[in-house]
């Protein structure tokens, strides 16, 4: 891969500048979990208080019935925390493993510099879930996805150049994104949806980078993946190449079994 | 659309004939399911609409009397959605994810007695917010074919189209949510900074400026959506909104990409360029 077009000034600038933002960023998802810890502690309180007054009006299968039915959402929604951050936790290993290939760290220095930036993001994704988790009561999730760990295992045989690692790098950030955007639906918790919903367009992004530089890589044009790019030298199709559907599927989600802790 | 001089394509016409017939199928596989869940929604709002009447403690207009069907609560939604949304600051991050001029002012322009209440407000927020990026991509189209913004590369030529054209099946969906439940939908943009925002787009005289101003509409959009999606408590509000949110957000990956910005700046989505409800003027 050439690295023509590369200002690696300028990139270092966009990359302090981005951390900059990122700091922003987990802010952010700072205070969705702080909201997430309050709602937990209400909802405990109000058990309590619910069980201490119902106690003395109804039998205790009542009551056991309306704590199973609290805990069975809220371990649903741990499952959804676990999966995703079993999804993450394969990312990164995927993500430093390619950082490390020989025609990665010696090839475009857009790529590497994306690999390293995104890495740096799929660890904040596994950080804010697991600690999500944990304000929840969980176990934490420090295995990747069983799943698609054998999807990335029965393809690193074949991994041999950029494009391969590109390939399965969009395979794993569309079933993030899927899985995530499904999730915003099922979990019971607001700050959960605002927190997988705060995520799922993450992962989009980093999928429709990929598949624009696939796009590149395939049409022999691996001088243009670069930032700042030469716009005017780009191929018609990497305008749109990068956004496929209009409307993110969910097919392809995972269950929130899948990466649970068993 | 003028393209740069002593351009060569560097794939073959074949490659990018299949690489475009191969994101129609994409596109075309997700619309039904897509417009499932739209119906999904509409289906959730007739019945709260059937099921309600006028709530005078919060203004909103619904009062759910059953808050078991289908999950369907207004709580948050409403006025209180309202104020939320127009507590949101506009503060900017970066001089090319800044906040749409006057979009989340938080001035109340929606007038009193709207047909549009509770989770409806939302919908025609949304609608609104799609029809104003679809107005100015077509506004962006036809100077570029004007020759008003210079040499206009091809790739920033397809992005527009297509990005227009995801933007107005968005349109499509909320408008039929919209007229399912039997209120009007919204063809026009009923937005209070609309003006700023034609004058901006009129202002600009080459591609990067028309890319910055699609960069902050695709930026609010997609905040926009995940405030939805954390507040509305359809469900298939919820599930709508949080499928179009990563959309948005891919625009404007590649649009920071071609204005030459690293694409992916942030880990999380925020909503601090959210639109606010209070900008409806309709």
């Amino acid at each position: 891969m050439g690295d023509q077009h590369l200002d690696t000034r300028q990139l270092g600038e966009l990359s302090v500048q981005s951390q900059d933002l990122n700091s922003d960023a987990v802010r952010i998802t700072r205070e969705v979990l702080g909201e997430f810890a309050q709602e937990q502690q209400e909802q405990r309180g109000a058990r309590g208080r619910r069980t201490g007054l119902l106690a003395g009006l109804v039998g205790a299968g009542t009551l056991w019935g309306i704590g199973r039915a609290a805990a069975a959402s809220s371990s649903d929604d741990v499952k959804a925390l676990q999966t995703a951050a079993s999804i993450e936790n394969l990312a990164v290993s995927v993500y430093t493993t390619a950082a490390g290939l020989s025609f990665i760290k010696d090839g475009n220095a857009t790529v590497a510099a994306f690999i390293k930036m995104t890495t740096a993001q799929h660890t904040a994704h596994a950080q804010a879930f697991n600690a999500a988790i944990t304000q929840a009561g969980g176990a934490t999730q420090s295995a990747a996805d069983p799943k698609y760990a054998a999807v990335v295992k029965a393809a690193l045989p074949d991994i041999k150049a950029p494009a391969d690692v590109v390939k399965l790098a969009i395979t794993l950030e569309d079933v993030a994104a899927q899985t995530y955007t499904k999730y915003v639906g099922l979990v019971t918790d607001a700050s959960l949806r605002k927190l997988f919903g705060s995520v799922a367009p993450v992962e989009a992004q980093h999928r429709a980078v990929l598949l624009a530089v696939q796009a590149l890589l395939s049409g022999g044009g691996g001088d243009l993946i670069a930032i700042p790019t030469q716009p005017a030298e780009l191929p018609a199709a990497a305008g749109s190449v990068g956004f496929p559907t209009a409307f993110y599927p969910t097919t392809s989600a995972s269950p929130i079994s899948e990466g649970a802790v068993s | 659309m003028n393209r740069a001089k002593d351009w060569e394509l560097p794939i073959s016409e074949a490659e990018l004939t299949g690489l475009t017939r191969e994101l129609d199928e994409a596109h075309r596989e997700t619309i039904p399911s897509m417009f499932a869940r739209a119906k999904d929604f509409s289906e959730e709002l007739a019945d709260t609409t059937t099921d309600t009447d006028t709530d005078t403690d919060t203004g909103t207009g619904v009062r759910p009397h059953s808050v078991g069907r289908r999950g369907f609560l207004v709580g948050v939604g409403g006025a209180g959605l309202g104020l939320a949304l127009a507590a949101c600051s506009s503060s900017s991050t970066s001089a090319g994810s800044g906040a749409v001029p006057g979009a989340a002012s938080g001035s109340a322009s929606a007038s009193a007695g709207s047909v549009y209440t509770g989770d409806l407000k939302v919908v025609a927020l949304a609608t609104a917010l799609e029809n104003q990026a679809i107005a100015a991509y077509t506004a962006a189209l036809a100077a570029a074919s004007a020759g008003k913004l210079g040499s206009v590369p091809a790739a920033v030529g397809t992005f527009a189209q297509t990005a227009m054209s995801q933007h107005s099946d968005h349109a499509k969906a909320w408008n039929g949510v919209l007229s399912s439940v039997g209120v009007p939908t919204i063809s026009g943009v009923p937005l209070a900074g609309q003006p700023q925002v034609l004058s901006a787009l009129g202002a600009v005289t080459d591609v990067g400026g028309v890319a910055k101003l699609a960069l902050q509409l695709e930026n609010q959009a997609a905040q926009t959506y995940l405030f939805a999606a954390a507040n509305v408590t359809s469900a298939g509000g919820i599930a709508t909104a949080a499928s179009i949110a990563p959309v948005e957000a891919m625009h404007a990956a590649i649009l920071l990409f071609v204005l030459g910005e690293y694409p992916v700046p942030d880990s999380f989505l925020g909503t601090s360029l959210a639109a606010s409800t209070s900008t409806l003027t309709v």
